[in-house]
Formats: structure tokens, sequence, C-alpha cells
């Protein structure tokens, strides 16, 4: 489906957000990676759902009434086969939150190779127009607050300092012990979302705000784990 | 000439000016401003606009601006808001500028549809505003100014404000400072002009090189962001951003009834754009002098700094200051050591970096010991940067008045022998004492003429370096 039509769809629906599915067609159509996946109506399609993915696999549940899907016990990761994939639906349907709601259907993923969670972001701002932004995951973002801002369009530049403005910049270079992550596919995504014909010049009136949180990134690339369209 | 400039040199150079609000007994601000621009060299024709006098100050009054017998360039307004929309509206397309001092607009609820009707009727008169809420303008190339000064002379700095008092601020104390304006606008509610306009002006404007905005809301943000963009730095912009808090905020709002952007997009705009953003009037002013009196050097960015003066223990906390801002004062290599050792200065003078003499070394010679040391600096040290500090109380009253001058001289003579090697910055401390503060208004003078930035504190000089090497390392980072 391209940008446009995700996008009518989901005003259609009265949604205030686009569900993680069209979130991340959404990315894909600016050429963002995201995992293989497929959604399934119910336990019993599983099997014929998943042929060719490869596994371990992430659950989801999809629904437009759940918006924290780990509080409300609507994501499992690390599902080796079919089998544990039925069973964990079927555990996931009778959660006391997931129960009461509309539910869409189940979000089958592909997960990531391991990597480094990052996050890449963007709010309107009502003067400047939209702002693009990055932090790595976790504490960083959500505690030390440790994320550059810049203004769209932004260029190759402007990514790589964005990264370089970081107080935990060191930590993509593998410090710590962790694993390395490439800058370039992080620049790649920033310009992708936030560079001359990125989405949010493209969109710059459809969204109040997004987030890519995790991005997680390898060696060799990045994944787009999950997505957050806010629409205005 | 570029049609910007030629858009808005009536309002910066006016060849005619009306003034509306102009009282017979000669005591409205209107008066005082006929008054001001007449003692600034202001000798074009002033055509007072009054319902019934014939004549105002000893000028032929007008009943309407499309009465008057030339055009008008520029326009002074200070009657009451509900009378201003059909005064504008008449004036035929004879008006090039309005500026509109009147408040009671758009800063206030009940003003909103005023503002509206105001902007309508300049528009139907064909004319650009400025304002309302809004003292006007300082273009010394023009003979304008809404503070008390006498003539000065045109400069390079243009400024923005979109506060009247503190553009009277920037105006007066700039000018104390050495800083010479090619114009400073003050745009009250931005009806019409706005930032941008002034912005775009100014980087077209062939007399301005540095540019000054002081910005509390701005509508148009995203405006400035595209001509800042464009313009990648080519002439330095210093921004001073009020209301980057959430409570400055809240009072930013009451102030110019408006709403205003999120701090993390005015940091962003300064990084991506190479803006400087001053953290307060001190700075902006202190920065704005540092552009006006010294070439950035792209190709060489502000790195290494030496400081040279009287005052161990000032110099210490330079030092410290200075590290926290990232310029480097880092001890001299042992060739430049070597060197100042073989000068034999007295005790009690410290040759690394930073270099403390006290006044018993630097009166030797009259003062002209200093040539010597700084040959060595500049010869061998090669820094990218020289600070001078002179503590102006122990050579008052101690040594002959002309040593003072002979070390800064000496300086000079140096600073001309290693064209583009350093930049040379001076720094005047003052106790306070009556005497001293005398002697330094008087030195600082004489210092300014001579192209030399001239700052009251050490670390003052330290954040103007600092946004100088911002500027250098941005212009460095995006050519080629």
């Amino acid at each position: 489906m391209t940008a446009q039509k995700l996008i009518a769809a989901a005003k259609q629906d009265g949604r205030a957000a686009l569900d993680e599915l069209a979130g991340k067609q959404l990315l894909a159509s600016f050429g963002i990676s995201v995992p293989k996946s497929v959604i399934t109506k119910d336990a019993a399609a599983v099997a014929q759902a998943i042929a060719g993915m490869q596994p371990p696999f992430a659950l989801k549940v999809m629904s437009p009434e759940i918006l924290h899907k780990s509080d409300a016990g609507g994501v499992k990761i690390g599902l080796k086969n079919a089998e544990e994939l039925e069973q964990a639906i079927t555990a996931m349907a009778a959660a006391p939150q997931i129960k009461t709601a509309r539910v869409d259907g189940w979000l089958i993923e592909e997960m990531a190779p391991a990597g480094q969670e990052v996050v890449v972001g963007a709010v309107r701002d009502p003067n400047f127009g939209p702002l693009v932004m990055v932090g790595l995951g976790g504490i960083f973002v959500e505690i030390l607050a440790d994320v550059a801002f810049r203004i769209c369009p932004i260029t190759r530049l402007d990514a790589a300092e964005m990264l370089d403005e970081l107080k935990g910049v060191a930590l993509l270079d593998g410090a710590r012990g962790r694993v390395r992550a490439s800058r370039e596919a992080i620049i790649d995504v920033l310009l992708k979302i936030g560079g001359e014909n990125g989405l949010l010049m493209q969109h710059a009136e459809d969204f109040k705000e997004a987030d890519i949180n995790p991005l997680i990134v390898s060696a060799n690339g990045a994944v787009a784990v999950d997505a957050r369209f806010v629409l205005a | 000439m570029n049609a910007i400039v030629e858009r808005f040199n009536p309002l910066f150079k006016p060849k005619t000016v009306a003034v509306v609000g102009a009282s017979t007994k000669g005591a409205a601000l209107p008066n005082v401003f006929i008054r001001r621009i007449r003692e600034l060299g202001f000798t074009g024709p002033i055509y007072p606009i009054h319902p019934t006098a014939p004549e105002i100050d000893g000028l032929k009054a007008y009943r309407s601006l499309a009465d008057t017998p030339e055009p008008i360039d520029y326009t002074f307004i200070a009657i009451a808001g509900a009378l201003i929309p059909p005064l504008l509206a008449a004036a035929n397309g004879r008006v090039k500028f309005a500026q509109v001092v009147s408040s009671g607009f758009g800063e206030v609820d009940e003003g909103r549809d005023l503002q509206q009707k105001l902007v309508d009727a300049a528009h139907a008169g064909g004319m650009r505003l400025l304002g309302p809420n809004c003292l006007g303008i300082y273009s010394p190339r023009g003979h304008l100014t809404f503070t008390e000064i006498g003539p000065r002379p045109a400069g390079s700095v243009g400024v923005v404000s979109q506060s009247g008092g503190l553009g009277t601020d920037i105006v007066r104390r700039g000018l104390n400072r050495g800083i010479k304006f090619s114009g400073l606008v003050t745009v009250g509610n931005c009806a019409d002009i706005g930032p941008s306009d002034m912005l775009e002006y100014y980087f077209a404007d062939p007399d301005t090189r540095v540019i000054g905005m002081y910005i509390e809301t701005a509508r148009d943000a995203r405006r400035i962001f595209e001509i800042l963009r464009a313009e990648k730095a080519r002439k330095p912009v210093v921004l001073l951003k009020g209301g980057r808090t959430k409570l400055g905020l809240a009072a930013a709002v009451s102030h110019t009834g408006s709403l205003a952007g999120d701090d993390r997009a005015w940091v962003a705009l300064s990084r991506q754009t190479g803006c400087i953003l001053a953290e307060s009037l001190d700075e902006f002013i202190d920065t704005l002098l540092i552009f006006q009196t010294l070439t950035p050097r792209a190709d060489k960015p502000t790195e290494r700094v030496v400081l040279f003066g009287n005052g161990g223990g000032a110099s210490v906390l330079a030092t410290d200051t200075y590290a926290r801002l990232g310029l480097e004062v880092a001890p001299f290599a042992q060739d430049t050591i070597d060197a100042l050792a073989e000068l034999k200065l007295p005790p009690g003078t410290s040759i690394t970096n930073p270099v403390d003499c006290p006044v018993g070394t630097l009166q030797q010679d009259d003062g002209r010991v200093a040539e010597k040391i700084v040959d060595i600096i500049y010869g061998i040290g090669k820094p990218e940067a020289l600070v001078m500090h002179l503590n102006m109380a122990p050579f008052v009253g101690r040594s002959k008045p002309e040593v003072l001058d002979n070390v800064v001289l000496a300086a000079m003579r140096v600073q001309q022998k290693f064209p583009g090697l350093a930049h040379f910055l001076l720094v005047l401390r003052s106790d306070g004492d009556e005497q001293i503060e005398a002697r330094k208004r008087e030195f600082r003078a004489k210092a300014v003429e001579l192209g030399i930035p001239v700052f009251d504190e050490i670390g003052n000089a330290g954040y103007a370096l600092k946004a100088l090497r911002a500027h250098e390392r941005f212009l460095q980072s995006r050519s080629g």
C-alpha cells in the first residue's frame, strides 16, 4: 500500500494513530528495513501463515484499544515454531486486558538480529515544522534524555553530528562490551525519515509525532522493530 | 541593486519622513522623535500630519498622508490605536513604511481584531507595516533613532529585536562598547514585518557584516530556518532567544502575546545553521563585538589560546573557565618557554601559559617589554588567539600613564608583524573605582578605534571566543 493510502485508511477508520503494521509498511515504503511479518486472525491458521519465514518469532496483539502492548501482556518473543505460536496466541487472547478489547489480529514477525537499541523520533513544532530526533534506547532516552534534535530537512552531515552530540555515542562503537552498531545504518534511517525527500518532509501535515522505538542496529544494518505514528 | 535591499532602503535610509501624533505644544513622543532625528542629522523633509494645526514645531502640517508634497518613505505613528486604520487606508499608495508605536493591538486579547484591521488598512494603503507596539528603528545611515543618543557613525552590525526596551539596551550598551550599527529594528507585534524579513534584508545588505536577533516568539520561525539554512553562515548570526525555560516562556507569551517555540528547536537551529545562541544580553553584545572586529578563520578554527596579563589568580580562574568552554589554555612547548626565559624577566613572572606578569614586569622599558614577550608567543608558540588582560588598578598611580598604552601598542605591533596568525582580544579589568573607570572608558575608546575588541572580564572574552570558534568550525565543516 502507498504511504498516502495507509494514512487515508487510518483516518477513515477514525484511528488516532497508525497501527503497528501500517506504521511499518509506511517505513518500508521509505526504504527502511522492517521485520518480515504476517498477520493471522486465529491460532489455527498459524502454520500456514509462517510458511517461508525464519524463526525465532515475535508475537504481538493488534488492537486499536491497546496502547501499551507489553503492559497488557500482548507481546511475546523468542517463539520457535508454529506450535509455540499457537499456544502463545491462545494464552494472550485470555489475558484480562486483551479478552475485553477489539482484536484485529495477531502480528507474527521474524526477530531482528541482535544489536543496539536506538530511538528515532519526530515531533511537529508549530512554528518550525517537523523535527527529527535520535537517542540511544532504554534508559538513555527515558531517564537521561540523551537525545539530539534537528529541524527537517537534515543533511547527511547533520545526521552524523546528531549522533556525535549524544553523550552515549561511544556505546555505538562497541564500548562496555556491546555489539558494534553501524553509524551509517542509523544515518541512513535518519535521512529517510528527516532528509530532503524523507517521510517527514513529504508528510509534514499528517503526523503530530512519531517514533521508531526500538530501531535495532547491528554492525550490518538497522531494523525498525516497533513504530508509532500519531496522526495530526 | 538587490531587490530586497531596494525594498527596505526607504526604511533604513528614508528621504522623506511623516510624523503622526505630534502636538502643537511640542511635548508628545512624535515631537521628541522630530527633535531626535534632526539632532542625528536628518535633513530631508519632515511632514507632521495633524487634523487641524497649520504648523507643528515650525513645520507645515498636513491633514492626511495623501496630502504631502512628496511621497513618504517612512511614517512614525503614535496616536490612539482605533484612529490608525483609517489614516493608513487613506494613504493612497504614497507611503512605503508605517511604524506604529501605539499599543493595544495583538498583544492583548481585546486588540486582536484591531490588529487585523490595521494590517488590512496597511495593505489597502499600499505600505509595509512595522509594529504595532514597537519603538521603531535606529539607523545611523538614515539618521533615524528611537533612543536619545548623539550622532554616531554607521557600522556593520544589523540587529532585529522583538522587544523595544531590550533594543534600546542593545543600542546604548553596544555603542558604549564600540559596536557600530548598520541598523537596529524593533518589530513589536510583527503584524506584518517580522524577524525573518529583517534577517533576509541584513544578509542582502552590503553594509551589514554581522547580524544579531533578539526573539521571543517567532511565527516566522520556519522562514528564519530556511534563510539561515540557505545562507550557510555567510555572515555570522548571533541569536538571543527569550523564553527558553518554561517560566521564561510564560513571561514571553504575556509580553508579545503569541506562542513561542520549543527550546529544543532553537538549539537544533543553531547546530544545523551555524547561528550562535547567546545565553545573556552581555554575551550577545560581547559576541556581536568580536564578530564586528575580528575576521573568522574557517581554515584554522580557534583552539589554543594564550592568556597574558597581570593577575595570577585571575588567570588561574580564567584558565578554568576557558577549559569549561573547551578552549585550550595549555602550557607552552619547551622552545617557547626557553625563549621567554632568555628575557630574564623579574621573579614573580610566570612564563608558561597563562603568562602572568606583575605590573613591575610590565612597566619595564615603559611597557615596551610586552613587545618582546608577545613576539616570542606569536613567533614560536603560534596560538590561534591571544587574550591580553590588564587589571587597571595596579597601573593607575603606580606607573606612568603611557605604560598602559605602550603595553597594548607593543602587542599591536607584533599583531601586525604576524598578519592572520592569531586573534587579539583585550580585557580591561576595573574594580569600579571612579578614577579607574574613567581611565578605562578613555582607554577602551582608543582601543576600539584601533579595531580591538575590549571586554570587561577574561571570562566574557572567553564566551565571545567560543562563539567565534563555533562559527569558524561551522564554516570549516560546511566548506567544500
